[in-house]
């Protein structure tokens, strides 16, 4: 059916096609607009005062007559200086227009939006009869039912990790549809990367986003955040100001020489003005193991410790008999795993001293299962979790985590340069799981090392003048670790980071987690190890969904969507593994809602009710300037003062 | 618009004017030396003119003795100048006096024709020089009612153009011309650069003095309106005007000023003034020239 031409329509396509065009060239393209006032000027140009032309005899008389008239005139002085005024008149116009005038109005009207709305677990709590998301979701509906012509929205979800449900539009039913969707989350707050997702948006709008954060405010990475570059208004919601939750739940290790005696710690806070008389109840499997009471202040934390026999395997679980506003705090789980054997296999020549070193610190560790092989019978199987290859560089990496001492994986972008003799240690990386413990080899003595040629994406974990000493290479999912250096060559051995350096490794090793994750934080992943027999695992979410997961034959796979607390099953064909997934988080279970955020530098104070937007006058003042300008001339141009 | 001379001064209807105007003009002249005084000068002459109470100082072999014999009272005679005299016409011929309806050259030359036939036919010396920063038009002194055609024909070649330059043009003549007479200047006295020194220098010469001021009568009273831009004619600059009740009162008052203000300059240097715009009767204007004491003799 053909469509009658729209005038509109076509002006409409046009105009955006040749904006998107001047987007690529200018920042603010809008203000192009402006240049339809150049026909306006060459109009005013063509319609400027004619003279006819009219030769006389002299002009002395006309000349002497007008100075006489201009001269006499009683506002001559002020005509003068009313060109003076509109002069600066338009200068002021021109500032102000600068200076970015605005005014709060109601409303979010404002061309380009982009929507955070906060679905972490704090979000839960009820609020009378509908929880803080639903008031997130009504406020955002309010958003989009106050669009104007010409608005875009989008919208963005955060918890642990951040979603984009909807990209920047103008369709109110996409827009509210993707609210809609938003699925609760018992995970932790964090708005860092939601804000980089505003800041790339705004970006690439050349400055123009406005970015409304609907949340409680309780969020958990403020301080990770930079400074920003767009308007930025928090909406706060929520009321309610009492909660009280479990915030730490661990099983200790069992202290030397009690071998069937455990304890269980249990960490209540209790964030309201009124103090807390409740219960904990300890459960294993089910069976009620004890009853405990809890007294706890004001803003204040209360501990437990339970005394109770060895478990085994099966689910330990503690309850807050304590009945409030958010749930998902009231209750934690320990999925108690039997501990799981670390199959090493450390290829060296056995006669080296190196050799000797590295088996004194791996055997006595009992989660370890060691075996030895010297580079000629070196053969890759691919049975091990944790390959370390002593002066020795493989043909090929072996599956699983491997370690290089004083040789380089054979990789593209790995090799050696040269030697450094007595390389001194100038720094470490103490954020890195290898560096836990606050290991510092700084104090350690090293003859002679390696000039490692490492990737640039290499993380340097111990640096010395030239390079590095010791650098996580991991790629494509697969832990790599490099030492530059042969341990017989340094007096490391006898200091006290070598050992400390072995266990971390060992922790390093996903498999060697494996066994003590037994609570995993809402929102963080699950970590699913390849299976030699299984190429697919089902998962059970708590709420009693099954999602089919595939497996990697050489690397671990990680399951992130753990946004319920609850038990998670993970089905390798007919064994399960069963992971608890606990909120434990202090600063969700604090839901009293903030009245600012610190963002970056600038602290932003929270709108509560219906969202106040700056509203900008610039445009109106450059309008003026331009006004005012053309009075100046049509003024200047009359000669005779009537 | 400038106009020139388009009729020819020859016409049979100018020549019937000026017949009449020579006859009223002669009744004037005698008219005038019967008791007026007319002449500024008083010379040495044969014939008596009048008397005047002695003063002392006086030459004592004018006194007339007889009347002293008589009433005892000394009295002075006087006697008329017996000198030769020529008319000093001199014309403004530059671009400005090009314009008006009639032309403002037109009527000067109309004058000059006029008081230069009276001149002739009154067997004076008649000399006319017309001038502008372009041409200088040279007559020099004619006499008797035979040298009127070659007359009428030097001021029918009189052309307007060029720049106006007075100053030079009267110095340059009286530096010429020392003979007696009358020095009758036609001119709009629109010179940029003023029209004081161009009749400080006429002063300075020993004949009467007669400042003809033509100006035409879109100038006297101009009917412009809107918005204009007008052209000087001569020095080629303009001036933007929109025109308003308030710029064409002030440029009445300031016309009426500037031709006040040549009147009084003439007066305060013994100079007869005659303000004439272009389309009045030049008879009229001559003949009150004369009655004013204007060539007589």
């Amino acid at each position: 059916m053909n469509q009658a031409f729209s005038f509109q329509q076509w002006f409409g396509n046009v105009s955006g096609n040749v904006g998107t065009w001047f987007g690529n060239w200018f920042l603010a393209p809008v203000l192009l607009h402006f240049l339809w006032l150049i026909p306006i000027v060459i109009l005013l140009y063509l319609l400027k005062l004619r003279r006819t032309r009219v030769v006389i005899s002299s002009t002395l008389l006309w000349l002497k007559s007008l100075q006489d008239l201009t001269a006499n005139a009683p506002f001559q002085r002020l005509r003068k200086n009313l060109l003076m005024f509109l002069q600066i008149l338009v200068l002021l116009a021109i500032i102000a227009a600068v200076a970015r005038p605005f005014f709060k109005a109601e409303g979010a009207a404002g061309r380009q939006l982009c929507v955070l709305i906060d679905r972490s677990a704090s979000m839960q709590t009820r609020e009378g009869e509908e929880t803080r998301l639903k008031r997130a979701k009504d406020e955002a509906y309010r958003i989009i039912d106050e669009m104007e012509k010409g608005d875009k929205i989008m919208i963005v979800s955060f918890a642990e990790k951040s979603d984009v449900l909807c990209e920047l539009t103008d369709d109110r039913v996409r827009l509210r549809y993707a609210i809609e969707g938003i699925e609760p989350s018992d995970s932790r707050t964090k708005l860092r990367d939601a804000v980089l997702v505003a800041h790339s948006m705004n970006q690439s709008l050349q400055g123009d986003l406005r970015v409304i954060v609907i949340s409680d405010g309780n969020i958990s990475d403020l301080d990770k955040i930079g400074t920003r570059a767009f308007d930025l208004t928090f909406v706060q919601v929520g009321e309610t100001r009492e909660n009280a939750g479990i915030v730490a739940f661990s099983m200790r290790e069992p202290e030397e020489g009690q071998v069937t005696e455990r304890q269980t710690f249990v960490l209540v806070h209790n964030d309201s003005l009124e103090p807390l008389d409740s219960t904990i109840t300890l459960t294993f499997e089910d069976e009620v193991l004890a009853v405990e009471q809890v007294a706890v202040g004001p803003g204040e934390d209360g501990e437990l410790v339970f005394q109770h026999p060895e478990l085994g395997e099966g689910l330990l679980k503690a309850t807050l008999d304590h009945e409030d506003a958010l749930d998902a705090d009231n209750e934690a789980i320990l999925a108690l795993q039997p501990t799981r054997t670390i199959r090493v296999l450390l290829v060296a020549d056995p006669e080296t001293p190196s050799a000797y070193f590295l088996q004194r610190v791996l055997l006595p560790d009992p989660r370890v299962e060691l075996s030895t092989l010297s580079p000629g019978e070196y053969v890759e199987t691919g049975e091990y979790d944790l390959t370390i290859f002593d002066s020795f560089s493989p043909p090929t990496v072996p599956p699983g985590t491997a370690a290089f001492i004083n040789c380089v994986p054979p990789m593209e972008g790995m090799g050696v340069a040269g030697t450094i003799e007595h390389p001194p240690v100038i720094a470490v990386e103490p954020e890195h799981p290898m560096m836990r413990f606050n290991l510092n080899p700084s104090n350690v003595g090293i003859a002679k090392a390696l000039q490692l040629v490492i990737p640039n994406d290499a993380r340097t974990l111990v640096s010395t003048t030239g390079g590095a000493l010791v650098a996580d290479v991991s790629r494509g999912g697969q832990q790599l670790l490099i030492v530059g250096f042969d341990i017989a060559d340094s007096d490391w051995p006898l200091n006290l980071s070598f050992p400390l350096f072995f266990q971390n490794l060992l922790a390093w090793v996903p498999q060697s987690t494996l066994g003590s994750e037994t609570s995993v934080p809402a929102g963080r992943s699950l970590t699913l190890l390849p299976d030699a027999e299984v190429t697919t695992v089902v998962i059970t979410r708590p709420d009693g969904t099954t999602e089919d997961v595939e497996l990697d034959p050489l690397r671990p796979v990680y399951y992130a969507k753990t946004d319920q607390v609850g038990l998670y099953e993970v089905s390798y064909g007919a064994d399960a593994t069963v992971y608890a997934v606990n909120l434990l988080d202090r600063t969700e279970s604090a839901i009293v809602p903030a009245e600012s955020m610190l963002i970056g530098k600038s602290e932003v104070q929270a709108q509560r009710g219906r969202v106040r937007q700056n509203r900008e006058l610039w445009r109106w003042f450059v309008v003026a300037g331009l006004a005012i300008l053309m009075l100046e001339w049509i003024i200047y141009s009359r000669r005779a003062w009537i | 618009m400038p106009e020139t001379t388009s009729k020819p001064l020859l016409d049979a209807e100018f020549l019937q004017r000026l017949d009449r105007l020579a006859i009223l003009a002669k009744r004037v002249q005698l008219g005038v030396a019967k008791g007026e005084r007319k002449s500024r000068r008083k010379g040495q002459s044969v014939e008596f003119a009048d008397y005047r109470d002695y003063v002392q100082g006086d030459d004592l072999r004018h006194v007339d003795w007889n009347i002293y014999g008589r009433l005892e009272s000394l009295y002075l005679k006087l006697f008329q100048e017996q000198e030769d005299l020529t008319v000093h016409l001199l014309i403004d011929a530059s671009k400005s006096m090009s314009f008006g309806k009639p032309a403002k050259i037109e009527f000067a030359c109309k004058m000059a024709a006029a008081i230069g036939y009276i001149g002739l036919v009154g067997y004076d010396r008649v000399s006319i020089e017309a001038f502008s920063d372009e041409a200088v038009y040279r007559l020099p002194a004619i006499r008797g009612k035979a040298a009127v055609r070659q007359m009428f024909q030097f001021i029918e070649g009189i052309a307007a153009g060029g720049g106006t330059q007075l100053e030079q043009s009267c110095r340059s003549y009286i530096l010429r011309n020392r003979s007696k007479g009358a020095v009758v200047l036609l001119s709009d006295f629109m010179d940029q650069d003023g029209y004081e020194d161009s009749l400080r220098r006429l002063s300075q010469s020993r004949c009467d003095l007669y400042a003809i001021h033509v100006l035409s009568r879109d100038e006297l009273d101009p009917s412009v309106t809107g918005d204009l831009r007008l052209m000087d004619c001569e020095t080629d600059e303009y001036t933007e005007i929109s025109v308003s009740p308030a710029l064409l009162k002030k440029y009445k008052k300031n016309v009426a000023g500037f031709s006040e203000s040549v009147r009084r300059f003439c007066m305060a240097r013994d100079m007869g003034y005659i303000l004439a715009p272009s389309d009045t009767p030049f008879e009229d204007l001559v003949l009150e020239m004369l009655r004013n004491g204007g060539m007589v003799r």
